[in-house]
């Protein structure tokens, strides 16, 4: 990048919020995906003004922004693939507002979803979408992403949570988008801008909708000999109307993989465990443990565990939470699938995945927000071993057309990135991807906003072989 | 030689008829006066029975440059910023059909013409519903209340229209099909097309078929009726929406309003209001929500809580739709507006909803949906009156953070007050509509009447 424009961008925000040394353009070169591409510049601004000044400069020099919270996104999302500049919005971390009795949180998005919810707790709210990241990911990551989470079977995504938005625009014009009141008259944007994984403008400001938190929870684990008996456990708990707080699955070899590095006491010999979390009035959730009881013991459960403490509450969730970290210690270069089935079909899609493991040889560990039907099928493979990695690849991709196979998606929460450009085209139309690039062309003329991302390379093409990502 | 504008008509026609049969093309002065919007009279009505025919009328539109009008039971026709231009309206109530009801994924995959109530008679067969329960239910089309982000009480528990409907198939303002959502509860494949149809107005395509998210029938639901003071009411509602009893609709008339009601209204005094508690779930929750319902109304001096089931509870909730209409048919003047302001501050409104009523000599009915922060007033008044009122509800709505518009009111006052708060992001909206309406085919005014 040119000194001029490093001046010009030093002034907008001082010398201590600006990077350039090679170290730390490596530093920001990659996020949890394993490709690698280098930016120009890290810049941290501390206001909306600096990031709408930084816009019009990046507009009128072209310059490629991408917006990135704590680089925790599992889709390549935050990757600059055309260099330019990283807008690394940590620095605005303020909580601006709580509100419980208009039910609202105002805050930066910078700020880290956990100590949000560590402010809301005395208060007896929460904000539930609470992805696997949370202490470290932000809450505008999670907006660009539209983050999931295991509460949000109960409670829903976060683009339920968020009810308004300032943002700047590609030009560096400054917009509220969405509203802190109800229904405010137009069209969505707010909708469409959250899970736009940066590509629509940066958000600056985040008007969030914050609930009372339950009275109480309830924790279980049920261990499965088949993964048949697991799954319709899951349908027949959500037939019976029982809304879970979190329905979680975890196949055998993720629970081996667990107990190699964290003890949190899951068999490593049941080809399936369910991790089920009931939340709502105290008095009346024994009697929703004991209809999951019944309902896990019609379907052969060999073993159901109730957590009687708190500290037996958090050694069950040790496991579910310790997942990937577990997988990354024993294998670092593991690659997450993000799929999504309806929900009755995901024992199914689970035995589908082993026989895909199976194809090419490699090692896939399963953990599911089963009730959303979301798969996280963690493929592990030899980083420095080419035909492993190809296998891998391959079998990541076949994956994903067994989703869509069985009417599902490509990502349920992690995005598009620069991971599924390809599968795009599995999933959409030539009108449909149009109609996406139309909104971006309406939000970003110049293309300068998180450039190289989401959509196919061509859409006129047959899907070329994917390129290697390692 | 160029041809005049009937003749362009009737080629229109022709053609459209090619396309969905010219029994189902209507022209006559006879068959269209009953379609008539916002003072327009249309120039025809085309009843298509699918998404492809829908596409084919719309590229039919664009070649002739002639607008339509989507149209589903006509029941939000006249509600919000007016029609710019007349035009031929585009019924689709004949594409009625639930098409799938998958019962293992709680989802069904339903066409727009459907109505409402229908749809939940065919669910209630299989022990499902579907919790979007707006004022008009018995007629409004699926379709028609995705397109104009309909909301009732039951949103309160299960969330609005963009957090039920996971999926809508919509022809584009150019003809082309597209394919937004899925069926699955979780996706973030691509931008989310889907939620910037909700409440779109028909104005950047028409929603021809949609997957919404389907609940089992509660084994319990219950309605508390609370007969309390305006101050003790509100109080009520704050700790109710502040506990984790987790409601299912809290919903307020006020004493104007509730005389509608039927026997369960009648005898409100000035001053008090009704509250229309629901809880749903198994029998020891309900068992349990009712009683800490009860201790609360105790503590805040409620007159009267009556507690209904069944059959009874249905009837009440059914009488509380009708509110709506009845309110607008007391006087053929009356204009419904709707406030949002912050959940915490509808006491606020309401007060200064009352105090303009009281300054101009009207009485107001007021409906609130307590969980959303959202009030209906019902003002009977004619001419600059009303304006006024309009006008001071506008400022009291603002100063509370919120805003306030006219949405369902005689012609002369929604072409006068019909427009829209300002706002910041107006022109992204603008240039939403003309990248996907470059014809400005679709609902020409609407929505966007307002916003520039």
């Amino acid at each position: 990048m040119e000194q001029r424009l490093i001046k010009e961008l030093t002034k907008i925000v001082g010398r201590d919020d600006i990077l350039y040394d090679l170290k730390d353009l490596i530093a920001y070169s990659y996020d949890a995906t394993p490709r690698q591409e280098m930016p120009d510049v890290i810049i941290f601004p501390h206001s909306t003004a600096e990031v709408s000044a930084i816009m019009k400069l990046a507009h009128q020099e072209r310059i490629p922004v991408i917006a990135r919270g704590a680089g925790t996104n599992l889709s390549g999302g935050t990757i600059p693939v055309r260099g330019g500049i990283i807008l690394e919005m940590s620095r605005m971390n303020r909580i601006l507002e709580i509100d419980t009795a208009n039910q609202r949180a105002v805050v930066e998005p910078g700020v880290i979803n956990l100590d949000l919810q560590n402010a809301l707790a005395p208060l007896g709210f929460f904000y539930p979408p609470d992805p696997a990241s949370q202490k470290s990911s932000t809450l505008g990551g999670n907006v660009g992403e539209n983050a999931g989470g295991p509460l949000c079977l109960r409670y829903g995504v976060t683009s339920k949570y968020v009810c308004g938005m300032e943002v700047v625009l590609a030009d560096g014009e400054v917009v509220e988008i969405g509203d802190y009141v109800a229904d405010p008259p137009g069209y969505d944007l707010r909708g469409l801008f959250i899970g736009s994984e940066g590509m629509l403008g940066v958000a600056t400001k985040l008007i969030l909708h914050i609930i009372p938190k339950p009275e109480a929870t309830r924790t279980m684990l049920a261990i499965f000999d088949t993964l048949e008996d697991g799954g319709r456990a899951v349908s027949e708990i959500i037939s019976r109307g029982i809304v879970p707080g979190a329905l979680e699955l975890l196949d055998k070899k993720m629970c081996w993989v667990i107990e190699q590095s964290v003890s949190a006491g899951y068999p490593t010999d049941a080809e399936g465990v369910l991790l089920i979390e009931v939340a709502g009035l105290a008095d009346t959730l024994d009697r929703q443990v004991e209809e999951i009881s019944e309902i896990c013991q019609k379907n052969k459960v060999r073993e159901l565990r109730i957590a009687q403490t708190n500290a037996e509450r958090d050694a069950l969730w040790k496991g579910r939470r310790g997942a990937f970290g577990a997988v990354a210690r024993i294998c670092p270069p593991y690659s997450v699938c993000d799929g999504t089935v309806p929900r009755d079909k995901l024992a199914q899609a689970l035995h589908r995945v082993g026989e895909i493991a199976e194809k090419y040889h490699v090692l896939i560990a399963n953990v599911a927000h089963a009730g959303d039907g979301n798969l996280h099928p963690l493929i592990l493979f030899d980083a420095n071993n080419p035909e492993e990695r190809a296998a891998a690849k391959k079998a990541g991709s076949e994956v994903l057309d067994t989703c869509i196979a069985f009417g599902g998606t490509i990502t349920g929460e992690h995005g598009i990135g620069l991971e599924k450009m390809d599968a795009m085209r599995l999933m959409f139309d030539p009108a449909d991807i149009a109609a996406m690039r139309r909104i971006k062309e309406v939000f970003d003329p110049d293309d300068i906003l998180n450039p190289g991302k989401m959509f196919p390379p061509d859409e006129s093409q047959p899907q070329p072989t994917q390129e290697e990502v390692a | 030689m160029k041809k005049t504008v009937s003749q362009e008509r009737e080629a229109f026609h022709q053609q459209l008829g090619a396309v969905v049969g010219p029994e189902n093309v209507l022209t006559e002065a006879q068959a269209t006066a009953s379609y008539q919007v916002d003072g327009f009279t249309p120039d025809g009505v085309v009843f298509a029975t699918s998404t492809e025919q829908v596409s084919q009328v719309i590229r039919l539109a664009n070649e002739f440059r002639i607008p339509i009008i989507p149209w589903g039971s006509g029941s939000k026709q006249e509600v919000g910023p007016c029609l710019s231009q007349s035009g031929t309206i585009l019924c689709l109530k004949r594409m009625n059909q639930l098409i799938e009801l998958d019962a293992g994924n709680f989802t069904a995959h339903v066409a727009a013409g459907m109505v409402n109530a229908e749809l939940q008679k065919q669910l209630g067969e299989h022990r499902f519903f579907f919790p979007l329960d707006p004022v008009c239910m018995e007629t409004s089309t699926l379709g028609g209340e995705i397109a104009t982000n309909a909301t009732g009480p039951l949103r309160l528990k299960y969330g609005a229209v963009r957090d039920l409907v996971l999926g809508v198939t919509v022809v584009t303002p150019t003809g082309d099909i597209i394919h937004t959502g899925g069926k699955t509860m979780k996706n973030v494949a691509g931008f989310d097309l889907c939620k910037m149809y909700i409440g779109s107005w028909g104005t950047l395509g028409i929603i021809t078929e949609a997957v919404i998210r389907l609940f089992p029938l509660p084994e319990v639901s219950k309605s508390l009726l609370i007969t309390a003071s305006q101050e003790n009411a509100f109080r009520l509602v704050g700790q109710l929406l502040e506990s984790a009893l987790e409601l299912s609709a809290i919903e307020l008339l006020d004493w104007t309003a509730g005389r509608y009601l039927g026997d369960h209204g009648a005898h409100l005094a000035e001053g008090k209001v009704l509250l229309l508690v629901n809880i749903d779930g198994d029998s020891a929750a309900v068992a349990r929500r009712e009683e800490a319902i009860k201790a609360l109304a105790k503590t805040n001096q409620a007159s009267e809580v009556v507690t209904l089931q069944g059959e009874e509870a249905a009837e009440v909730w059914n009488a509380y739709r009708r509110v709506h209409q009845a309110l607008l048919d007391a006087v053929p003047s009356t204009a419904q507006g709707k406030a949002s302001v912050p959940i915490g501050k509808a006491a606020d409104m309401f007060r200064a909803i009352k105090e303009a009523g009281q300054r101009h000599h009207a009485e107001i009915g007021i409906r609130v949906y307590c969980g959303s922060g959202l009030l209906y007033p019902y003002v009977a008044l004619e001419d600059d009156k009303l304006i006024f009122v309009i006008a001071s509800l506008k400022q009291a709505a603002s100063a509370l953070g919120g805003f306030f518009i006219v949405e369902a009111a005689p012609l002369w006052a929604r072409k006068k007050e019909g427009s829209l708060p300002q706002r910041s992001d107006a022109t992204l909206m603008k240039r939403l509509k003309t990248a996907f309406d470059p014809n400005n085919i679709l609902n020409p005014g609407r929505m966007f009447g307002g916003l520039y």
